[in-house]
């Protein structure tokens, strides 16, 4: 069963913040989620075949270089940019 | 009481392909921040990794020069973590079907350090902190790594050291890697515990990350032994954690404990498919693995009949085995090229790096040409090392420094002739012979050598001088 410390321990994984308030509904939407997955986990399947069912395998890119993008386009959507250099805030980290 | 360290080593070796391991920036060191990325090494939503096929290959290479059983299926994996150095929040890498498995590397002392798996992943950015602010730099993001994690087999810090040597060295040999540590193209986690001698069970372990020198990391390795092993005298536990090394103090710090204990949540990447290799393919790439450093060792030793010492000294950087080899070809003692390479080349030579680039002013072809003139007793030894050391100067080549009438020695009359002056000259030296100085010859015959521009035979030379003054 997932408990409120589940939910608790995974924000903080995630680095979300979760409200007293919000734990009650993030606790019981996550149990669905997890029951669902358990749902596929016992369906009878063992072996191989279901490894890979697409059957797609081996796309692979040749080792070419293609020239890269501007770094004014590379920083674009940064929040935060300086030197170059994606910044990151003290506080944000 | 006595302990006794145990260790396994993770090591991170970046692949020297052209590009990226899931787009095609390049991989090239350094460059101005930023310069080197794309939607997908930035990791921008919507965006799709395509894997590389040459760092396939190369993991596979590095995996049979190891030893490694190879998969014929594997998959990429997305470990997650949050920081800024990975913009997507999570590395894509291999989790439970690694490309390569349960190989081993052999150490001088006849030990197996075996390595449970070799995987691929992408490297994260660079962080630049300054001022409390964090910069980053995704050059380097996406570059494509292995990670070597062996066994917990380790038993002493200079075993580390030659396992990393080694490891580093056959990564050069077949060609996947520079693995400079100083330019981070190589690095080390240690894991690290101790148990009293004897025992069987394993103590709790630490782990050191990110040495990026084997000096460092064997400090680092004798500090975190010292320090297990007093906590343990004193009464206290060790606590499994993650350290760094501060190599101004040659202390280790705690970076995170184990409530923050490893939580990546993996799972399959879904935006990568399944990875396959077939037999035929494994093959061709067998094939493609030059004799490795152990092996060459041995073959100089036993085949050869080079001096261990000079073996691995020969072996250690490939582009000198490289020219061992050619300058040693159909000559007649492939010592002769060894003592030239180690006793007067290595000197002209400042430091390790350079002994890896191997840049000199003489080619293999040229002191092959020096060594035959010697065999073929056209010139004597004396000259020849003088005419190496000018080559190795000047740059110029054999038949430029000596001349015809250089060759060919001394015939016995001036032999004779020159031997008669030495005594002549050096009465001394011949009364201290007579009085049982056997060394005292040495005078006589250095003349002889001098007086004679190096063409006369020493060992002759001497044989002549004792038969005048007997």
């Amino acid at each position: 069963m997932v408990s409120h410390e589940d939910v608790i321990q995974i924000a903080r994984l995630a680095k979300l913040s979760v409200s007293e308030e919000e734990l009650d509904g993030l606790t019981k939407e996550m149990q669905s989620i997890i029951d669902f997955a358990d749902a596929i986990n016992n369906a009878p399947v063992d072996g191989e075949e279901f490894d890979n069912i697409n059957n797609l395998s081996n796309a692979f890119r040749e080792d070419t270089v293609v020239p890269s993008y501007p770094t004014e386009k590379i920083l674009e959507n940064a929040s935060d940019s300086a030197e170059d250099c994606f910044l990151v805030k003290k506080r944000s980290l | 009481m006595k302990y006794e360290l145990v260790s396994g080593l993770e090591t991170h070796v970046e692949l020297s392909t052209n590009t990226k391991i899931f787009c095609s920036c390049t991989t090239a060191f350094g460059g101005e921040p930023n310069t080197h990325c794309c939607p997908v090494c930035i990791g921008l939503p919507g965006t799709l990794p395509k894997l590389n096929r040459e760092v396939v290959k190369y993991a596979i290479r590095a995996g049979l020069a190891t030893n490694c059983e190879i998969s014929r299926i594997s998959k990429m994996d997305r470990k997650n973590y949050c920081y800024p150095d990975l913009p997507k929040a999570y590395q894509i890498s291999q989790y439970d079907m690694p490309l390569c498995k349960n190989g081993y590397i052999e150490l001088s002392n006849g030990r197996k350090i075996r390595i449970n798996r070799i995987h691929i992943e992408e490297d994260a950015g660079k962080l630049i902190h300054q001022r409390g602010d964090t910069y980053v730099d995704y050059n380097r993001g996406g570059v494509p790594l292995i990670e070597i994690v062996t066994e917990p087999d380790i038993r002493s810090i200079d075993e580390a050291k030659e396992y990393v040597e080694k490891l580093q060295l056959i990564m050069r040999y077949i060609g996947v890697s520079d693995c400079k540590m100083q330019e981070g193209s190589m690095r080390c986690d240690v894991n690290i515990s101790v148990r009293p001698k004897g025992s069987s069970e394993f103590g709790t372990r630490t782990e050191i990350k990110n040495m990026n020198s084997i000096t460092f990391m064997t400090k680092a390795m004798e500090y975190e032994f010292e320090r297990q092993v007093d906590l343990i005298e004193s009464g206290g536990e060790v606590v499994q954690e993650t350290l760094r090394y501060d190599d101004v103090t040659n202390t280790t710090s705690s970076m995170r404990g184990k409530e923050d204990a490893n939580d990546y949540r993996y799972f399959r990447d879904p935006d990568l498919v399944t990875i396959s290799v077939t037999d035929s393919e494994v093959e061709e790439l067998e094939k493609t693995i030059p004799e490795l450093p152990g092996e060459k060792f041995e073959r100089y030793v036993e085949e050869l009949g080079i001096p261990e010492n000079d073996a691995a000294l020969l072996v250690k950087y490939r582009k000198v085995a490289e020219f061992f080899e050619k300058a040693s070809q159909g000559t007649a003692n492939p010592r002769t090229a060894a003592n030239f390479i180690i006793g007067q080349i290595f000197r002209t030579i400042e430091n390790e790096s350079a002994k890896e680039e191997f840049n000199i002013s003489v080619s293999a072809e040229d002191l092959r040409e020096l060594i035959l003139m010697l065999d073929s007793k056209k010139i004597r030894m004396n000259l020849a090392k003088a005419t190496l050391d000018k080559m190795l100067g000047t740059g110029k080549k054999v038949s430029e420094l000596i001349s015809e009438k250089d060759m060919g020695g001394l015939d016995e009359a001036a032999a004779r002739k020159l031997c008669q002056e030495a005594v002549e000259k050096n009465p001394n030296a011949v009364a201290d012979y007579k009085n049982g100085k056997e060394k005292a010859i040495k005078a006589m015959v250095g003349y002889v050598m001098k007086n004679s521009r190096g063409k006369a035979d020493a060992v002759a030379a001497e044989n002549i001088i004792k038969e005048l003054i007997k």
